[in-house]
């Protein structure tokens, strides 16, 4: 019933488009090609939001090619580790008061200034995060802690590590441990050991999953093949010195992955624009291009305005976060034109790009990052930057562009469906997905990142690695939650607790035809290269 | 190609992390002060003209460099095209001060058998109260090394045009001595203006330029 619904809407879209204008008959004609499609929406590429074109991105599953080193874990495991647990601890206790003193003499160097890292990780307050991260070395020196100094940590950091080898030397290998509403998360990516604690409804695998960006966060920072090289030459090397001035690169990614629904679909979202603006934008940047330019990024805050890359070439959506992320995080780059190296891990982990960066103007939010393979590239990205505006007011397209900054988002009130409070949506073959502003009631971070782990709980049970579902419906106090998966797209609701499940399925239909309707605007659909 | 300026130098800003070199500069170029809360990442480029004398405009490219070990590789190579470098230590903060020998030391090693002309600057003068370096020994320092020596606070707009100028002034003066000129390949010193009268071949190779680009 649903698909005939479905097919009589979009049948009765294309008549509309008959009538209206004979001019567009071109993409009409595309658009009645994917009408045709037996289930039209749910096939992997004429989904709302499909390029017509070759995609952006390297497609990505939503979630298995960030965690295919992972295996599913098992019970037995995690019960064998009980006993060596008790056992470390008690060998924490005893070295902990003694390590600490020495420890803080000789690295008062290394000490961050940041509130968080400030606290005491003795104190009730530091315990009751809902979430740590913590990396350390193969040797278990300290590198990175989300909350408190790595030094005041260094012994639970030994007891990591020695949980890890202790396991490790029985020929198994340690995933985590559940006890008492935690779940501790291990994970070893040679030569960094990264653990991850949490209190919340997040399963084993969204903890990984987070672990791994932090790994490709330092990745970015140093290559693979340089932190490979510091710790063959010296095992107990204090990698501290060469993240030095990054913890805060770090601290906002964890930021993201906790409530940017972008880092758990794989996916990025666009401003939306008037595609004849985003065309104008997207050639602009194509025409200012140089020999070793490889990709070319305008952003607006968060949102992506267009993506130009060279020809055969692909930007993975990893890769793409770890950029914004970059971006997101540094207020140097506002004036000026920054010039950094940048690794792209997903991309090549062995080596580094070089980045230009700079805001077209200090006041705006559109960001440009040209992305280049030679290192003495800075004044030639430089001009095309110059040549990039020259063009974008020349054609009057840079107004549009503020404007369209003064509208980033838009309200769900635009959709008109009854009890609906929010939605992500997917579309997988181009990588991109499109959500509206949250409503009040999700305006507060607390309550942003409770819906975002109520997102989180649909996708885990969606992509289970051995029960994987179509489609999930959960009730709780609060709100209502639909969730489906397609070959073409992720859908994931929230209704109010009035809403009931037919109303959830019958909306499912309403909204793909108003992003259908709206798929110019809201999505890249003509990708361009040089 | 901004043809109103007699010289364009190169300049680089040196120093630990967390000195306040970006404060500095955006003093410098912006007018404003902003407390830079968020590392450089990388390099930041910079330009600003000043007038050193009537009818002598000397355009400045300006290098803001990350102070973290990790960008050393990608800063390094902004010294050898570098005619001047501030080398910037926190007043506040005895252990910038001790490492400005080694900034020094490893960009004079790095661009032999060419110099650069520097400056040493003590910034940050305005937390008086929690000064760790006296003025004596700083001047010492750059008594040692052959430099001039400049206390500045972008906080107050304190001797920051002054620093920059003096800097300025100082490779305008060598080079009018013959002692710093420009180089095939090198950026420190570009010829302006005088480049269309007095030098066709160069404005042939500018030509060029442009066409590969």
């Amino acid at each position: 019933m649903p698909d005939v619904r479905m097919a009589a809407y979009v049948h009765s879209k294309g008549v509309s488009w008959e009538v209206k204008n004979d001019t567009l008959m071109p993409s009409d004609r595309l658009r009645q090609d994917r009408s045709e499609s037996p289930t039209p929406g749910l096939v992997e590429g004429t989904e709302p939001g499909a390029g017509q074109e070759g995609a952006m991105f390297v497609h990505a599953q939503s979630f298995e090619d960030l965690t295919a080193d992972s295996e599913p874990n098992t019970d037995n495991k995690s019960a064998e580790v009980d006993d060596a647990q008790e056992e470390a601890l008690e060998e924490g206790d005893e070295e902990e008061h003694l390590e600490s003193e020495q420890e803080e003499k000789g690295k008062e160097e290394l000490k961050n200034s940041n509130k968080a890292k400030e606290e005491d990780v003795t104190s009730e307050t530091w315990r009751s995060h809902r979430k740590h991260v913590f990396v350390l070395s193969e040797a278990g020196k300290p590198i990175y802690t989300r909350y408190g100094t790595e030094e005041a940590l260094s012994s639970i950091m030994g007891v990591m590590m020695l949980l890890m080898s202790f396991v490790e030397d029985k020929k198994n290998i340690i995933r985590s441990i559940h006890a008492d509403g935690y779940r501790v998360v291990f994970l070893r990516k040679t030569p960094l050991i990264l653990v991850g604690v949490s209190r919340t409804s997040c399963s084993d695998r969204e903890l990984t999953r987070e672990l791994q960006y932090v790994y490709f966060q330092i990745v970015s920072l140093l290559t693979l093949t340089q932190l490979n090289h510091v710790f063959q030459h010296r095992q107990s090397y204090d990698l501290r010195r060469l993240l030095a001035g990054s913890e805060h690169l770090t601290d906002n990614l964890l930021r993201l992955l906790d409530r940017d629904p972008g880092l758990l679909l794989s996916a990025v979202m666009c401003l939306p624009l008037a595609n004849s603006a985003r065309d104008v934008v997207s050639s602009s940047l194509q025409a200012a291009k140089a020999k070793n330019l490889v990709f070319s990024i305008l952003l607006a805050g968060n949102r992506l305005v267009t993506l130009v890359r060279k020809k055969d070439q692909f930007l993975h959506h990893m890769d793409l976060h770890l950029l914004f992320n970059l971006v997101g995080s540094s207020s140097s780059f506002r004036e000026g034109e920054g010039w950094t190296p940048i690794c792209l891990p997903k991309f090549n982990p062995a080596g580094f790009f070089h980045a230009h960066i700079s805001y077209l103007e200090p006041a705006s939010d559109l960001c440009l990052i040209l992305v280049s393979t030679d290192r003495e590239d800075f004044f030639n990205l430089s001009d095309c930057k110059k040549r990039f505006l020259e063009r974008l007011r020349r054609r009057s397209a840079y107004q549009s562009l503020q404007e369209a900054l003064n509208t980033p988002s838009y309200s769900l009130s635009q959709v008109g469906i009854p009890e609906l409070r929010h939605f992500v949506y997917k579309s997988k073959s181009s990588g991109l997905y499109t959500s509206p502003d949250l409503p009040a009631l999700y305006e507060g971070g607390e309550e942003q990142e409770r819906l975002m782990g109520l997102y989180q709980h649909l996708h885990s049970c969606l992509h289970h690695p051995t029960r994987p579902l179509r489609c999930i419906y959960r009730c709780t106090d609060t709100e209502n939650l639909y969730a489906l998966v397609t070959s073409g797209f992720e859908l994931y609701l929230c209704f109010s607790p009035l809403g009931t499940k037919s109303l959830a399925v019958s909306a499912v239909n309403r909204l793909l035809k108003w992003i259908r309707k709206e798929e110019d605007r809201l999505f890249i659909l003509s990708p361009l290269t040089y | 190609m901004d043809t109103l300026w007699q010289y364009q130098f190169r300049i680089i800003l040196l120093g630990d992390s967390t000195v306040g070199k970006s404060s500095l500069l955006k003093r410098f170029t912006d007018g404003i002060y902003s407390d830079v809360a968020d590392p450089t990442v990388g390099v930041d480029f910079y330009a600003r003209s000043i007038d050193i004398e009537p009818g002598v405009k000397i355009k400045l490219q300006l290098w803001d460099t990350a102070g973290q070990e990790r960008f050393r590789s990608i800063t390094t190579s902004y010294y050898r095209n570098s005619v001047g470098g501030l080398l910037v230590f926190d007043l506040t903060n005895r252990k910038t001060f001790d490492h400005v020998r080694e900034w020094h030391r490893e960009v004079s090693e790095h661009i032999l058998p060419h110099h650069m002309v520097y400056i040493l600057i003590g910034h940050k003068s305005d937390l008086s109260r929690d000064r760790k370096v006296t003025r004596d020994e700083a001047e010492q320092l750059a008594a040692d090394l052959g430099i001039r020596y400049v206390e500045t606070s972008a906080k107050c707009n304190s001797n920051v045009e002054r620093a920059f100028e003096l800097l300025t002034r100082d490779i305008y003066e060598l080079m009018k001595m013959g002692e710093i000129s420009t180089r095939d390949g090198w950026d420190g010193v570009k010829s302006g203006l005088t480049a269309k009268v007095l030098y066709p071949a160069e404005e042939e190779a500018e030509r060029e330029k442009s066409c590969n680009c």
